[in-house]
C-alpha cells in the first residue's frame, strides 16, 4: 500500500507525470498528423494554419489503391450517378479511376501488390534471421569454438559498414546473378542484415539460460537436439520474440536497398510511398494513407508480442 | 542398482589437469560422499560418470561396462543440479515426468510413477503447479522426484544442497539419507560441506586438486587421517596443525610446538617411528583432544586463554602458549573471560604427526 506522500514526494510525482505528458505530445505528434492527413480531403490538407475540425473521408484510401489519370473534360451526369461511390470520390477530386480497356476493370496502383511484398520479404526473412540467428548463438554459446571472439567480431563487423556504400557493388552483383528484383533477393539481404544482430542478442539470451537444464535432459535420455527444442527453446522464446521484432522492423522500415535492388515485381512500401510524390501535383492525403497503413503490421506484430518483450527470463525457478 | 568403477581416471582442462589418477570403486547401494574444497575435482568426477564430461584417459564402468563414448542419455543413471534446474516451463508433474517421455512411456504407467515418486517425497499437492511457486526445499524434492523416477543404476548429486539455508538443509539431509536407505539406489554425493559428508556417507571420497586423498568410512577418515589436509578438511573446529620439534628432559620425551621452551610428555613409543626419521614434522591434535585445566599439574603448560565461542552445548576457547594458539573445546563457561591463566595438555593417544614436507601422517609408519 502506498504510505503517506510527503510534498515533495507529490510534487515529484506531478514533475514525472507532466514530463511524460510531453514527451508523449512530442512523440505522438507526428503519428497524429499521418492518420489526420489520411482522412481528409485534399484541399484541406496544406492548409495553414492546419485544419482541425473536418468531416472525414475514404478518398485517400481509394485514391490509394486505385489508379488514377486526370480528368480532361467533367463527366456527365449520367456517367457521375452511375459510377459506384468510390468512383465518385475520385471525380470530386478532379481525376478518374483508369480501366482496363476491354474488360472495363478497375485497374489498380500498385500499392497493394507492394505492401504484399513488404509482408512477404519481411517476415521471410525475420523468420530466418532469428531462426539461423537462435541456431548460431546456441553453437557459440555452449561449444567451444576455435577463434570464438574472432568469429563473434566478425559477424558483428558485417554490420559496421553503411550499407550505402555497398549499395552498388550489391547491385551489380545482384543483376550477374538474376536477384535483382526478386523476392528472393531482398529476402537474402535482408536476412544477411539482420542474422549478425539476431546471433548477438541471442547470445545473449541463451547464456543467461543455464546449461543445467539441458544437462538435465541430457542424463534423462534425451538427444541434444531433443534437449534444444524441448528445454532450450521454450526458454529462449522471450528472447526471440524481442529479436524478431527488431529484424521484422528493420526489414520493414528497409528503404535504400529496396529502393536500389527492386523496381516491379518485388518492390516492398518504403519506395513505393516517396515514388508517388514525383508523379504530377503531389497528393499528400494518398501519401498519408499509405503511411498510414504502412505503420500497422508493426504496431500489430509488436502488440502481439508484448507479453514476451516485457516478461522476465526464467522466474527464478534456478537457484544461484 | 549398480556397481561404478573408475580406473586410472585423467581429466584435462587444456593444460589444467583436474583429475589425477583416479581409482575408486563405488559398490552396489552404497552412499559415497565426494568431499573437498572447490576446484578439487570432485564435481568433474561426477560429471564424469554421468557422461556430461569426457575423461581424457582412463576407463569408467558401469556394472562392468565400459561407459567411454557412451552418451549421459544412454547410461541410464541420474544426476540432481546444486541449482535443482527444473525447466521454469514445465509443471511439476510435467518435471518428474520428463525422464519418462524420453523413453516413451505410457501415459498411465508414467502418472502411476510420478504419483508414487510424489507420494514418497511429499510433493503430491505441488504437481500442478510451476516450479517457481515452491520453496527452496520442495523445489529440491521436485529435482529429486525427477532424478529417482526412472529407477535409474545410480543417482548423482552435485552439492544438491548448497543453496538452501542451515535448517532446511539439515532437514532435507535426513530425508536423503531415509530415502537412500528406503530405494537402496547406489548415491554419489558431491559436497564441500564436510558435515554433511560425516552424516550422510557409508564411505567418504576425500579429493583435493584432482588427487584421491582417502577413501573411508566417515568415523575411519575422521579418527585416521591419512595426511594433513584430510585432518584440516575434516571435523570442525579444525584440528590444531602446529609445526613441532622433540626434547628429552629428565629421561621422558616430550614434543615442543611453536617456540614454547617446554613441551608435552609422549610415551617413547609413540614418537619414536617419527623422531628418528629427522624430517621436520607436525603436531596435530583435535580440540577435544586439548585438555585445560584451571590448577597447574604434571606434564601441563602455562598458557592464556584468548577468543572464546560459546557455542551452548560446548565452548571453543583459543589458547596461546608463547606465539602458538590451540584451539581447545571444553564444557560450557568452562573458561570464563579473555587473557585467564590456564594449564594445557594434550591426550598422545589422539595425537598425530605430519611429515612437514608430505603432510603424510606418519602414525601408519610403525
Amino acid at each position: 500500500m502506498a504510505g503517506v506522500q510527503t510534498s515533495a514526494e507529490k510534487w515529484t510525482n506531478r514533475t514525472a507525470i507532466a514530463a511524460v505528458f510531453v514527451a508523449l505530445i512530442i512523440m505522438l505528434t507526428p503519428i497524429y498528423w499521418i492518420a489526420a492527413t489520411a482522412f481528409k480531403p485534399r484541399n484541406l490538407a496544406t492548409t495553414i494554419p492546419p485544419t482541425v475540425v473536418y468531416e472525414p473521408t475514404v478518398a485517400p484510401f481509394v485514391k490509394l489503391f486505385t489508379k488514377r489519370s486526370q480528368l480532361r473534360e467533367q463527366p456527365t451526369q449520367e456517367e457521375y450517378d452511375n459510377a459506384p461511390w468510390w468512383e465518385q470520390m475520385v471525380f470530386d477530386g478532379g481525376e478518374k479511376v483508369v480501366r482496363n480497356r476491354k474488360s472495363g476493370e478497375v485497374r489498380s496502383s500498385g500499392y497493394g501488390d507492394r505492401f504484399k511484398n513488404s509482408l512477404i520479404v519481411s517476415v521471410i526473412s525475420t523468420i530466418l534471421a532469428v531462426g539461423m540467428g537462435t541456431l548460431t548463438a546456441y553453437g557459440f554459446s555452449r561449444f567451444k569454438v576455435a577463434g570464438e571472439d574472432d568469429w563473434l567480431f566478425f559477424i558483428l563487423s558485417t554490420r559496421m559498414l553503411p550499407p550505402v556504400v555497398v549499395a552498388i557493388p550489391m547491385f551489380l552483383m545482384y543483376r550477374v546473378v538474376g536477384l535483382n528484383d526478386t523476392h528472393m533477393g531482398l529476402i537474402i539481404l535482408y536476412t544477411a542484415f539482420n542474422l549478425s544482430f539476431a546471433v548477438w542478442i541471442m547470445k545473449g539470451f541463451i547464456d543467461e539460460i543455464p546449461r543445467e537444464y539441458e544437462e538435465a535432459a541430457l542424463v534423462d535420455g534425451y538427444t541434444r537436439i531433443q534437449a534444444f527444442f524441448k528445454v532450450v527453446l521454450p526458454e529462449a522464446l522471450t528472447g526471440m520474440a524481442a529479436t524478431a521484432v527488431f529484424c521484422f522492423i528493420t526489414a520493414w522500415n528497409e528503404y535504400a536497398f529496396a529502393l536500389i535492388m527492386t523496381n516491379r515485381n518485388a518492390q516492398t512500401a518504403p519506395p513505393y510511398i516517396p515514388s508517388q510524390v514525383g508523379s504530377g501535383l503531389p497528393d499528400w492525403t494518398v501519401i498519408a494513407a499509405g503511411t498510414f497503413l504502412f505503420l500497422i503490421p508493426v504496431a500489430i506484430f509488436t502488440f502481439l508480442l508484448r507479453n514476451h518483450l516485457l516478461r522476465g527470463m526464467s522466474f527464478g525457478a534456478i537457484r544461484k | 542398482m549398480a556397481q561404478i568403477d573408475m580406473r586410472n581416471v585423467q581429466k584435462f582442462f587444456g593444460a589444467n589437469q583436474v583429475l589425477k589418477d583416479l581409482d575408486l570403486t563405488i559398490e552396489d547401494g552404497e552412499f559415497v560422499v565426494m568431499l573437498g574444497q572447490s576446484g578439487g575435482g570432485k564435481t568433474t568426477a561426477l560429471r564424469a560418470i554421468a557422461g556430461l564430461e569426457t575423461v581424457t584417459s582412463g576407463q569408467i564402468l558401469i556394472d562392468g561396462v565400459e561407459m567411454q563414448g557412451k552418451k549421459a542419455a544412454d547410461r541410464d543413471i541420474a544426476f540432481v543440479f546444486q541449482s535443482f534446474s527444473l525447466y521454469p516451463h514445465m509443471t511439476v508433474r510435467e518435471n518428474i515426468s520428463f525422464p519418462l517421455r524420453a523413453v516413451r512411456m505410457g501415459a498411465a504407467d508414467r502418472e502411476k510413477a510420478v504419483n508414487e515418486v510424489a507420494e514418497v517425497l511429499q510433493i503430491t499437492e505441488h504437481l500442478d503447479n510451476k516450479p517457481s511457486a515452491l520453496s527452496g526445499g520442495d523445489m529440491q524434492r521436485v529435482a529429486i522426484g525427477r532424478a529417482l523416477v526412472r529407477r535409474p543404476k545410480a543417482l548423482l548429486m552435485d552439492e544438491p544442497l548448497g543453496v538452501l539455508d542451515a535448517k532446511l538443509r539439515e532437514q532435507m539431509r535426513a530425508e536423503i539419507k531415509r530415502l537412500h536407505i528406503a530405494r537402496g539406489s547406489t548415491s554419489v554425493y558431491v559436497t564441500h560441506d564436510q558435515v554433511e559428508a560425516m552424516s550422510l556417507a557409508d564411505r567418504i571420497v576425500i579429493l583435493h586438486d584432482g588427487v584421491l586423498q582417502q577413501v573411508g568410512a566417515p568415523e575411519e577418515v575422521y579418527l585416521h587421517p591419512t595426511n594433513a589436509f584430510v585432518a584440516k578438511f575434516v571435523g570442525s573446529p579444525v584440528m590444531n596443525i602446529n609445526a613441532a620439534s622433540f626434547a628429552g628432559v629428565n629421561g621422558q620425551s616430550s614434543v615442543l610446538i611453536g617456540g614454547a621452551e617446554t613441551g608435552f610428555h609422549f610415551p617413547e613409543q609413540m614418537i619414536n617411528h617419527v623422531r628418528n626419521t629427522g624430517q621436520p614434522v607436525s603436531l596435530g591434535v583435535r580440540p577435544e583432544a586439548v585438555i585445560l585445566s584451571h590448577e597447574a599439574k604434571e606434564g601441563y603448560l602455562a598458557a592464556q586463554t584468548s577468543n572464546i565461542e560459546p557455542l551452548g552445548s560446548h565452548d571453543i576457547v583459543d589458547v596461546l602458549i608463547g606465539e602458538t594458539v590451540l584451539r581447545a573445546r571444553t564444557e560450557s563457561g568452562y573458561v570464563a573471560r579473555e587473557g585467564q591463566q590456564v594449564f594445557v595438555n594434550i591426550d598422545p593417544a589422539q595425537a598425530h604427526f605430519f611429515d612437514g614436507a608430505t603432510g603424510l601422517n606418519l602414525r601408519g609408519a610403525n
